[in-house]
């Protein structure tokens, strides 16, 4: 289990005629992740997505809030001995391509990482080859075909499974995929997709799915958790199915909108939000964080944050003034 | 409505592509990225390709500027687009001159193709002057408008240079600069990769009303089934160089006719609906060096393979306003019938 409370943190960029400015990435994020759970971070970029889970890897530093992970908090530890904790959380990157270094055979990519784990876990040395070879079969490949071959001798889709079962090599409580399928072909995302939803089912591990496609991570996870980011700040969290379908925020219901309609097999929402301008960077604070782009902000808005909270009538919780559900996700011709 | 369809009918140029081969020099010897494809943009439609990478569709795009790099070699076919004539019969000056005037493109990535150094305003500068724009105060009055219409400080985007500019403002600037000098053919090459949601809903609405108003015949290339089906008015759907199948898009998504496209729309994970029936393409795309030699290019993922898919090439069949190309896709009906039975 790997909790976070108040996960705050600000870039701080330098340079420009009036010197450092404070780009703040998170603003005090709460979270959960179970072992064996799926939770998803959804946004575009600029949501801070991509810099939780970072921080969730150990990857990057966070300015303010604790990370707990099984009953641990981090801030009690030295750097040192936080890894064996971090350890338990591996990053699957987004890009296949670089994530693999050339130079190496997957033999090679897959051997140092599991001598290291087996002087962690007191195994005989002759375990790693074995455990190689089951590792990448776990992940839909033929070791026989893949052990000796260098990364640009396999197609996108097998290194990114080759990325997995290198994960996999420390024996991870929680995965987490960035993006994990954005640059693979269309016809073989699904199968990585699957293997992720198999590995959740087999090996009781988590996945923390963060990407800007709402209709993979409900096929992750459709009875995991999806967190909903708009410039740092958590706008909308609960049960996956329950987001997609009754969703409350004007911002998850924009992303929800923006979803193509695949005319043929289904029709658009009856009530599909577009935001009333596009986002900028650089934005100021103050008032509602989407104040500017909702169509539906008020005075209000403009001049009080929302904080993300649960009315008694809605299942999720959110950070809204005024809302509203909107029937705004595509139905099906036949339904 | 009629004002505008008809206005439509006398702009927009058709373009048909005839049997059309490009090949590639590999070590293997020439191979062909696009084989014998035949493609009819009907005029002022938005058609969509959409393809894996390694389908031949950038290529095929390409081809209609008659702009394929060596070690690539347009080996046989016509590309007639009217008003212009066979593309690939231009040379030199004629070809130049056709590219940005006739023909506007909007490269794949355009944040990528526009110059770090010189701010957009000096880019359209010298696209005026390498056309012979006479009215330079005229060309950059019709981009301010187009950027405009597109939701953008005009002014304030000139007098930028690329990395102030946002991926979608980008993107925006690339349709701008493509449309500037009145083209009436365009093409995107992946118009809205690598954008956000929200951004590509944008885009993907802007490209549909600039189409509309300006009564252009647009071509879109893509991966992305979902960015097609949201702005094209017909769907080819490209796989190893052929084109396996074209109809309106409604029917194409609503009906697909051959197993490559089936297998497509089953693996393309959805919002609402029983996710248990996605499924993943078995295999794994061809490349160029692992293209069939005979017989059908999708044989080898292909469910409904019979002993004819080895050997012979099916050929494109055109009925009741859909092209197909596959031995198997006349028996559709019957063997959905037989999965009932099961």
């Amino acid at each position: 289990m790997i909790t976070g409370t108040g996960i705050t943190k600000v870039f701080k960029q330098r340079g420009g005629v009036l010197g450092a400015r404070e780009v703040p990435a998170l603003r005090g994020v709460d979270f959960a992740i179970a072992k064996g759970g799926a939770v998803s971070f959804i946004g575009e970029s600029g949501s801070g997505k991509t810099t939780l889970g970072r921080i969730i890897a150990g990857l990057e530093s966070h300015d303010a809030g604790e990370i707990v992970i099984d009953d641990v908090p981090m801030s009690s530890l030295s750097h040192r001995r936080r890894q064996p904790y971090f350890r338990r959380v591996q990053l699957i990157h987004q890009d296949p391509y670089s994530a693999l270094n050339p130079t190496r055979t997957i033999h090679q990519t897959l051997e140092a990482p599991l001598k290291l784990r087996a002087k962690q876990t007191g195994r005989p040395r002759s375990w790693v080859d074995g455990r190689a070879a089951e590792l990448l079969a776990m992940v839909g490949i033929d070791p026989g075909y893949v052990l000796p071959r260098y990364p640009h001798q396999l197609s996108g889709g097998m290194r990114q499974r080759v990325v997995i079962a290198r994960a996999l090599t420390m024996d991870p409580e929680v995965l987490v995929a960035d993006e994990a399928v954005s640059m693979i072909d269309v016809s073989l995302r699904l199968g990585i997709l699957a293997l992720l939803k198999d590995l959740r089912e087999r090996l009781n591990v988590g996945v923390l799915f963060i990407t800007h496609d709402i209709a993979t991570a409900r096929y992750i996870g459709d009875d995991g958790e999806l967190y909903v980011l708009y410039r740092g700040q958590v706008v909308e969290r609960g049960a996956t199915e329950k987001i997609i379908a009754d969703p409350v925020h004007p911002y998850t219901q924009s992303l929800l909108s923006a979803i193509p309609v695949l005319h043929g097999l289904e029709r658009p929402g009856a009530e599909r939000v577009v935001p009333r301008e596009m986002q900028r960077e650089g934005e100021p604070d103050g008032g509602c964080l989407f104040a500017r782009r909702c169509p539906f902000s008020t005075e209000r808005c403009a001049n009080e944050m929302p904080v993300l909270a649960r009315e008694e009538d809605v299942e999720q919780e959110y950070a809204c003034f005024h809302p509203r559900r909107r029937s705004v996700i595509p139905v099906g011709v036949g339904e | 409505m009629t004002a505008n369809t008809a206005a439509r009918d006398i702009e927009a140029p058709g373009v048909r592509i005839r049997d059309l081969t490009v090949v590639y020099k590999t070590p293997a010897g020439e191979l062909p990225a696009v084989r014998g494809v035949d493609l009819a943009l009907a005029p002022g439609t938005i058609t969509g390709v959409v393809g894996e990478s390694g389908s031949g569709k950038s290529t095929l795009a390409l081809s209609l500027l008659n702009a394929v790099q060596p070690p690539g070699r347009i080996a046989a076919g016509s590309v007639e687009i009217d008003g212009l004539g066979d593309v690939l019969t231009l040379r030199g000056e004629d070809l130049r001159r056709a590219r940005g005037r006739q023909v506007g493109y909007v490269f794949q990535a355009a944040q990528n193709s526009l110059n770090p150094l010189k701010t957009i305003g000096k880019q359209l500068l010298d696209l005026g002057r390498s056309h012979e724009v006479e009215d330079l105060r005229g060309l950059v009055r019709e981009a301010k408008d187009l950027l405009a219409r597109m939701g953008m400080d005009g002014a304030r985007v000139l007098d930028s240079y690329q990395h102030e500019l946002s991926g979608g403002m980008r993107q925006r600037v690339g349709i701008m600069l493509a449309l500037v000098l009145n083209a009436k053919v365009v093409v995107l090459d992946e118009p809205t990769t690598a954008l956000d949601m929200i951004t590509q809903a944008t885009i993907l609405r802007i490209i549909r009303e600039v189409h509309e108003e300006r009564a252009l015949t647009t071509l879109v290339i893509t991966h992305d089934v979902g960015a097609v089906a949201e702005v094209a008015d017909s769907l080819a759907v490209m796989y190893g160089g052929r084109v396996v199948e074209h109809g309106p898009v409604t029917e194409v998504l609503g009906e697909a006719r051959h197993p490559y496209t089936q297998g497509l729309i089953r693996a393309i994970p959805r919002l609402t609906g029983d996710l248990s029936l996605a499924r993943a393409l078995p295999g794994r795309p061809p490349t160029l060096g692992t293209l069939p030699a005979q017989g059908c290019v999708f044989r080898e993922r292909c469910e409904r393979r019979m002993e004819v898919c080895e050997t012979d090439e099916p050929v494109a069949v055109n009925r009741d306003g859909r092209t197909v190309a596959c031995h198997a896709a006349d028996r559709h009906l019957t063997l959905i019938k037989r999965k009932e039975f099961v």
